[in-house]
């Protein structure tokens, strides 16, 4: 249950941190999440990956359903010389979650210094 | 131990540092771009959007409105002139802010700043042709005109307001045009020098390209006989943009007289070896070519033609322009209607500039096509002590200090340019400017786009209409708000560099053509060649008073037309010459006199105007069928005999004839000039095909046998067979249509694949009236008819947003390649109430 919880509130923070500051503000919002949630590094590592990956992937949807895919199918074929979207979206998600799941670890692994 | 705990935080940061972090332009830091939220995802547009806004912006005087159709073409309503171009400023940047920045920094010499080392040689170049000193001249120019520099200001507020407005979401970079995203740079804010330096931009896109110094190297080759031969002033059966027969009136200054004495530059022989290739095609049909230019046909060329109300069906003159410019995304041109007192008028705007450029308003309508009349001189310059230059890579060279001229010693100017460069140092580049101009080439930099380049390590100079400070944005203030024919008169006055044809048409019945610039009072062959620069008497002489630039009212003939032809009869009394290109030219007075000839009962449509404007009839193969090629080859009759002769984009027939004159033209002329500089231009070599048999330029001098024409025509088509088999394996398209071989794109501008446009499945070619070439053509094709109130047509390469992540950013493309239009919308100033989709008002 906590677990699920920490997901949701890095999502939502960090969903409302990323309207005021740059991007990396993602990974400060999980790092600082999983420091105070004190998890097991493990853990932590899944509940950021999946809460700034959960983020990325509804505002990705949310900006690429209206828009028809014209621009993740450009962004694709401009990185991957592949005409699909839905690679661009991935490899998008993928990194959002790689950077919470980082910084999320790297949080509960501060925590345990403290 | 436990610090070990800390690593992980030390990978993290330095993980997100390496993500938000720009390595060089094309490898962009993922971590931003890739964060939807505020990278490139945001700037991922509905595809059906509420294009409904209010806006509050400082700087306004009273609220305005502005409408717009669901294509996004905005009609602009404001209540004083300020808010006019303020608002036309704002919307400029809103749709094409890094397209506006890019091109003025590449009009700067700038283009390094955010692309790095690989830009450096044309930033240097762009220095050497002394581009920003002009914008400078031309920005003091327009602003003692209280006119133009409240233009000016206004417009410049409404982009910077627009820059500020970017800055209003998260850390700013979110509402960033996307490219500043990828290429990691952001915009800076606008001033009036980058409104002059797109419009230096533009000059030099028109009037910057030269022969002079292909001529010189020729001339000295050839002989002047064989020279002027092969190189007329003037083409066999040219029908000039004024019409013949025009009267002129008797000049107001005295002739000029060609000096005697001493007066060319001569390139030693021994250095001919230096000649260097240019002008390498685009297409892939022509990629293995080793001409200077396979079709000798210069890129930029346009059409512009009026047809008198005798002989429309309306009743009512029709005018009608397709300039023919880069073909590139974002396009070139923005397109909206400017209302406010004194001034309701439509067309295409020009992102960076106020005012609209090519248009019309409630009585006139014009247009414009390039004049090509050489405006742009070089000077040899002999430094008082011998260059000193040791050879290697980059050249080493001693900068003299002075140069002779009229037997003195004069010191050079010397003006240090500092080039910003990304990821490295600053280059300093010395230019050294003499009174005729900046030094353009000297032993240190001889590279150019623009003409041959010079052999050995001679300085040379340039003096260029383009360098002085001169107005063209008060011509089209004035233009916009012209009434009637004086009117427009008085306001093209003003339009000095680049010279245009500039076609008119009004409601009242009138047509006009205009060979509208400054030009000067020039000696024969007077900045042909390269000339020494040592004396005076090579300066350019008086100005020509604009009035009596060649024109022409309301012609017996019923129309008048203008496609980058030479501009007059040989009545003219001033001396000129120019790069002037004829095919268009013929084939358009051919289409409207064989309309016009026609029963009263069949005059003249709109929609005839639009088919004539998509034509893609080849007069090159009708004139090739008629000469010695096809008495001498049956083959060639037997390939071509059925073809309707139109370079359709589907015609396998028209790559087979393109293929096959390319190397007809080539197998005549490459061992005549084994340089490789410039070969004689097609309507010269057409005069050959057609007049003699036996010319002696058919013989290949490099084989010992004597060639005929048959056998160079038999040569030809055995060679494009092979390349059209090669051709067939190698495309990328494997196809052999003619779209596909010549591949006309819409180019991003910064060379982004997957944002352009490729294989466009359109028929033409330069010589045709619809000039589509690989990278250049029509860059908008507008009709309009000067009815009570003006109806029109017209439509651009491209869409309105230059955001490739918005639906408007090609939605244009379809109806340009089948050569359809959209309706105008032209509002009435006193409709009160928007018949348009979306309102944006913006307020104080």
């Amino acid at each position: 249950m906590r677990f699920l919880f920490t997901i949701l509130l890095i999502a939502i923070v960090a969903g409302i941190a990323e309207c005021f500051g740059p991007w990396w503000v993602a990974a400060l919002v999980a790092g600082l999440s999983c420091y105070f949630a004190r998890m097991h590094s493990g853990k932590a590592f899944l509940a950021g990956f999946f809460g700034i990956a959960l983020l990325w992937l509804i505002v990705a949807l949310w900006r690429d359903i209206p828009n028809g895919h014209l621009l993740s199918q450009k962004m694709a074929m401009l990185l991957f010389k592949q005409p699909t979207p839905a690679l661009f979206l991935m490899v998008t998600v993928l990194l959002g979650g790689i950077v919470g799941g980082l910084s999320a670890w790297a949080g509960a692994q501060l925590r345990k210094l403290a | 131990m436990r610090l070990m705990r800390l690593v992980p935080l030390l990978l993290v940061v330095l993980f997100v540092w390496t993500l938000n972090h720009s390595f060089s332009v094309s490898l962009p830091a993922f971590g931003k771009i890739l964060d939807p939220v505020n990278g490139i995802l945001a700037s991922a547009e509905p595809l059906h959007p509420d294009f409904k806004k209010e806006v509050r912006l400082i700087g306004l005087q009273q609220p305005v409105h502005i409408w717009m159709d669901s294509a996004l073409i905005a009609h602009v309503r404001a209540t004083n002139d300020h808010d006019l171009y303020y608002t036309q400023g704002f919307l400029h940047a809103n749709f094409r802010l890094w397209q506006m920045d890019l091109q003025t920094r590449a009009a700067a010499g700038r283009v390094s700043e955010v692309i790095g080392a690989k830009a450096l040689d044309y930033d240097r170049g762009i220095r050497r042709e002394g581009m920003v000193w002009g914008a400078q001249h031309s920005l003091a120019a327009m602003e003692k005109d209280p006119r133009t520099k409240a233009m000016l200001d206004a417009y410049r507020d409404g982009v910077n307001a627009y820059i500020q407005s970017l800055k209003s979401a998260g850390d700013g970079f979110r509402l960033l045009p996307l490219e500043y995203k990828l290429m990691g740079f952001y915009p800076e804010a606008w001033t009036n020098l980058k409104t002059a330096l797109l419009m230096k931009y533009m000059a030099r896109d028109l009037s910057g390209k030269t022969d002079d110094i292909a001529f010189t190297l020729l001339r000295d080759k050839l002989g002047v006989q064989a020279f002027d031969a092969l190189f007329p002033e003037r083409i066999k059966g040219n029908q000039p943009v004024i019409p013949e027969g025009t009267k002129f009136e008797s000049p107001s200054l005295p002739p000029a007289r060609m000096p005697t004495g001493a007066i060319w530059a001569h390139f030693g022989k021994e250095e001919i070896s230096f000649w260097h290739m240019k002008g390498k095609n685009q297409s892939p049909a022509f990629a293995e070519s080793d001409a200077p230019d396979p079709l000798h046909e210069v890129a930029v060329g346009s059409n512009n033609w009026a047809v008198s109300g005798a002989h429309t069906q309306s009743g009512r003159p029709i005018l009608c322009n397709d300039p023919h410019l880069g073909l590139n995304l974002p396009s070139l041109w923005f397109e909206m209607q400017l209302t406010a007192p004194n001034i309701n008028c439509y067309g295409a705007s020009l992102p960076g500039a106020p005012g609209i450029v090519i248009g019309f308003n409630e009585k006139i309508s014009w247009g414009f096509t390039n004049n090509y009349r050489d405006v742009k001189d070089f000077y040899e310059i002999t430094s008082v002590q011998p260059l000193s230059v040791s050879a290697g890579n980059p050249v080493v060279w001693q900068r003299p200090a002075a140069y002779r001229f009229q037997g003195k010693e004069v010191p050079f100017e010397q003006h240090i340019e500092v080039i910003r460069v990304r990821g490295r140092a600053d280059v300093k580049d010395t230019v050294l400017y003499t009174l005729q101009g900046p030094v353009c080439f000297d032993p240190g930099f001889r590279k150019t786009s623009l003409d041959a380049e010079p052999p050995g390590h001679s300085l040379i100079a340039c003096t260029w209409m383009a360098h002085r400070g001169t107005n063209e944005l008060l011509a089209v203030y004035l233009l916009n708000r012209a009434q009637d024919y004086p009117q427009f008169q008085a306001a093209i006055t003003h339009f000095e560099c680049p010279a245009q044809n500039i076609a008119y048409a009004d409601g009242s019945g009138n047509i006009a053509l205009w060979g509208q610039g400054q030009f000067i009072n020039k000696w024969k062959e007077q900045g042909k060649f390269v000339m020494r620069g040592d004396d005076s008497s090579t300066l350019w002489g008086a100005d020509i008073p604009v009035s009596e630039n060649p024109h022409v009212l309301n012609p017996p003939q019923g129309y008048v037309i203008s496609a980058n032809q030479q501009v007059t009869d040989s009545s003219y009394p001033y001396w000129y010459n120019g790069d002037f290109s004829e095919w268009r030219s013929w084939l358009i007075h051919e289409k409207l006199k064989d309309i016009l000839g026609q029963e009263t009962s069949r005059k003249l449509s709109m929609e005839q105007m639009m088919r004539l404007q998509n034509d893609t009839y080849s007069k090159l193969f009708e004139e090739t069928a008629h000469s010695f090629v096809a008495k001498s080859s049956s083959a060639f009759r037997d390939q071509f005999s059925g073809w309707n002769g139109r370079l359709e984009a589907n015609s396998t027939v028209a790559t087979r004839f393109q293929l096959f004159w390319d190397r007809l033209y080539r197998d005549i002329w490459q061992d005549d000039f084994p340089e490789k500089i410039r070969y004689p231009s097609t309507e010269q070599t057409l005069q050959i095909l057609l007049s003699d048999s036996t010319s002696a330029y058919y013989d290949d001098l490099s084989t010992p046998q004597k060639e005929s024409l048959q056998d160079i025509v038999k040569r030809a088509l055995r060679e494009s067979k092979d390349s059209l088999k090669k051709l067939g394996q190698a495309s990328e398209t494997k196809s052999l249509e003619w779209y596909a071989v010549k591949n006309t794109g819409l180019r991003h501008l910064a060379k982004i694949p997957a944002f352009s446009y490729e294989y466009l499945p359109i028929g033409g070619w330069s010589n045709t009236i619809n000039a589509c070439r690989g990278n250049h053509g029509p860059s908008w094709r507008m009709i309009v008819e000067m009815d009570d109130w003006p109806k029109a047509y017209s439509i651009y390469p491209g869409g309105q947003s230059g955001n490739p992540g918005s639906p408007f950013y090609s939605d244009f493309i379809e109806q340009w390649v089948k050569g359809t239009y959209h309706t105008v919308q032209f509002l009435r100033a006193d409709k009160m109430d928007n018949p348009l989709p979306y309102t944006w008002t913006l307020s104080p």
